[in-house]
């Protein structure tokens, strides 16, 4: 049997070998997706990591579900983990029939994949009195499976190693003085080779958001790289020492580069989060300079923690756009070696892999105003709009961004990105706050806001699929409000769309004609995949309502979001009937 | 250390509140009890609280309006102190008692305009 670490590589490679082709020529499709498969025919079955594969796709290759008869799809198991605050945010993982995953409190659950049958549990005992004291919290995004382990973070700065066939725990490392910071981990980690990487929650919080790299069998930390102020250079971009308490968390997994060992990973955005300094903001305010490497897209050595490249996304984030989405879709295209990254403030960057050289900047949603564009060659923000002191109406996207943090997909049968945009602006007043000079224990802000509907026309939200390279439109699915979970797309042609009202929708992938809808009776915030067990496939998704984007919908929206649990969530799995 | 650094923060607070208050023309009220400012108060609200009480706890967004509240001050100072699992952080080692005191009076600053 393949390790995972081989099945991976022999994936990678696959993948590097049939890039171009995917990309160039989408239209070839069936015999190319079977061999250029983001997981090798040892895995296609599976899901192993946080993103699918490290080329953060979101898809799977398997065709036993269709265009044809999707509509035959039925409910086959569902799981309840019990206290589901703020409801399942995480991506189920899939390997050799048994079904992982997390739920709040990062309680990990192993099931087998075809029947849903409970194999083991592991309930992390965590410090309570933490756990209230966060805002972001209790949920937890995702977990990592690998040398015979599933490794999970906790909100309370752990990092566990549990056997995976046995739910025991191996190894437990505090990484983060949780209990000072009030952060810990809520997103998954991602294991590249023998080390387990992972990053802090924390952008508008004053740490200075490390991510970490730990022996995956020992369980000792390695590396740690600040993404605040991580080098000496870097220092120089925050005044007045700035960087003690500048934020930055890098929350989400990214991806790896096998090819070039390398680690891509995005950053949060600067704290305090609003800048009453405005226009001043290069000499002035709680945190002059471009503040790197904030709202930035950066590449670690995975083995030293090194840093090789960056590109910060947005110079001195002052709206909380930040660069924290952890999808880097990586492609080949015209002999090129690219990767695409949404950014949150709602325009996508699509870089060159050997220096994160600029390669085209897009936008995916219609209402952005806190810039006037960017450009397309450098990348330089053109037209920026800084918020000084006082008030401000119509600032567009609203605080929740253009784009979240849940993940699009990318077809190589299709060769299109599919992603979701969030179509909402927000009034604002930015206030001159104490500054904080000492990493402390809660948020840090610096204005109140009100979110409300773009000038025109109402919030809304859209799912497209697009060129990842240009951004090309080939066709767009209007919703009331946005999506807020991740898409999955597969080689049945199809591309499954979890919804705010609780409907599990699958679109054709090449058109975006609605095939089949399920009501699984709450919004998703979480991930979804699909796998292959006993010969059968499934698609597993995560339900439950609650995230911090989520609780603005019933004051914006309405019902049923004014109504809807924020303390319920399962698995439910589907399959053919 | 990390009490020390609060004391440190507050006295940082206190000594910038006349200034800011000015600057932001908004006058403390003479009715609140001793060591409660609806300035500094919204000083703090601004920093921590405003990322879920919209428009300053003006209008309901991710969490509840807090404008003419009928809530007493005791329920207030006990709600922010230990806040309410998955929906609101417990403030209560975060913020000093002045500080909490002063996060109600702002509260109570707010004219319910019925929005």
């Amino acid at each position: 049997m393949m390790t995972l670490r081989k099945r991976v590589y022999v994936a990678v490679l696959a993948v590097v070998a049939m890039g171009a082709g995917a990309c160039s020529m989408p239209a070839s499709t069936t015999d190319m997706t079977k061999t250029s498969a983001p997981m090798a025919d040892a895995s296609a079955n599976d899901w192993t990591t946080y993103h699918g594969t490290y080329e953060s796709w979101h898809y799977s290759p398997l065709t036993q579900i269709n265009t044809d008869n999707v509509k035959r799809l039925r409910v086959a198991w569902v799981h309840h983990p019990g206290k589901s605050t703020r409801g399942l945010q995480s991506m189920p993982l899939v390997s050799n029939g048994v079904l992982y995953y997390t739920g709040s409190y990062s309680r990990v659950w192993a099931l087998e994949a075809a029947t849903g049958k409970p194999l083991w549990s592991f309930f992390p005992k965590l410090n309570d009195d933490l756990v209230a004291a966060q805002t972001h919290s209790p949920y937890t995004r995702g977990i990592a499976i690998g040398h015979g382990k599933v490794f999970v973070g906790t909100v309370d700065g752990r990092l566990i190693a549990i056997d995976q066939k046995t739910g025991q725990s191996v190894w437990d490392t505090k990484l983060i003085n949780s209990e000072k910071l009030t952060v810990g981990f809520t997103g998954a980690p991602l294991l590249v080779k023998d080390k387990v990487i992972i990053g802090s929650q924390g952008g508008e919080w004053p740490g200075r958001g490390p991510i970490f790299g730990v022996d995956a069998t020992s369980g000792k930390k390695l590396w740690e790289f600040l993404t605040v102020a991580g080098t000496e250079d870097s220092k120089k971009t925050w005044g007045n020492d700035s960087w003690r308490t500048g934020g930055g968390g890098g929350w989400m997994a990214g991806g790896y580069d096998a090819e070039t060992n390398t680690v891509w990973w995005g950053t949060g955005n600067p704290a305090p989060l609003y800048d009453w300094a405005g226009f001043e903001w290069k000499t002035s305010g709680p945190r002059p300079g471009d503040n790197l490497f904030t709202t930035s897209v950066i590449a670690l050595n995975p083995d030293t923690g090194a840093l090789k490249f960056y590109h910060q996304e947005l110079p001195h984030d002052a709206w909380d756009f930040d660069s924290a989405v952890g999808e880097f879709v990586m492609i080949n295209r015209d002999g090129k070696k690219l990767v695409v990254h949404p950014n949150k403030g709602g325009h996508v960057f699509v870089y060159d892999r050997k220096d994160a050289s600029i390669v085209n900047v897009w936008q995916l949603v219609q209402n952005i105003n806190f810039v006037k564009g960017i450009d397309p060659k450098t990348g330089a923000l053109i037209g920026r709009r800084d918020l000084p002191l006082g008030k401000h109406t119509n600032l567009c996207p609203a605080i929740a961004g253009g784009m979240s943090w849940n993940s699009g997909a990318y077809s190589p049968k299709t060769g299109l990105y599919y992603k979701i945009g969030q179509e909402w602006c927000m009034d604002l007043e930015v206030i001159k706050t104490t500054p904080i000079l000492e990493p402390q224990a809660q948020l840090d802000i610096g204005a109140n806001f009100t979110l409300r509907n773009p000038e025109g026309g109402k919030a809304h939200g859209h799912l497209s699929g697009r060129d990842p390279v240009t951004g090309q439109k080939k066709w767009e699915v209007r919703f009331t409000e946005p999506p807020l979970a991740s898409l999955l797309a597969t080689g049945g042609n199809l591309v499954f769309v979890p919804d705010a009202r609780g409907f599990l929708r699958a679109y054709n992938a090449e058109t975006g004609q609605e095939l089949w809808s399920h009501n699984n009776g709450i919004g998703h915030n979480g991930g979804i995949i699909s796998y292959s067990a006993n010969g059968k496939q499934y698609i597993a998704v995560a339900t439950g309502w609650g995230s911090l984007v989520g609780d603005e919908f019933g004051g914006l929206f309405g019902e049923p979001f004014k109504s809807m649990a924020k303390d319920a969530g399962s698995i439910v799995v589907f399959t053919l009937e | 250390m990390f009490f020390m650094n609060r004391v440190v923060a507050f006295a940082a607070v206190l000594t910038l509140a006349a200034t800011v208050a000015h600057s932001q023309d908004r006058s403390a009220t003479t009715a609140n009890p001793p060591g409660a400012d609806p300035v500094i108060g919204e000083q703090l609200f601004a920093s921590t609280c405003g990322f879920c009480h919209q428009d300053g706890g003006r209008v309901a967004g991710r969490g509840p309006k807090l404008a003419g509240t009928d809530q007493s001050d005791t329920y207030l100072l006990n709600r922010i102190r230990t806040g309410k699992e998955g929906a609101m952080p417990a403030y209560g080692r975060a913020f000093s008692e002045g500080q909490l005191r002063s996060l109600v009076a702002y509260i109570r600053s707010l004219k319910d305009e019925g929005r």
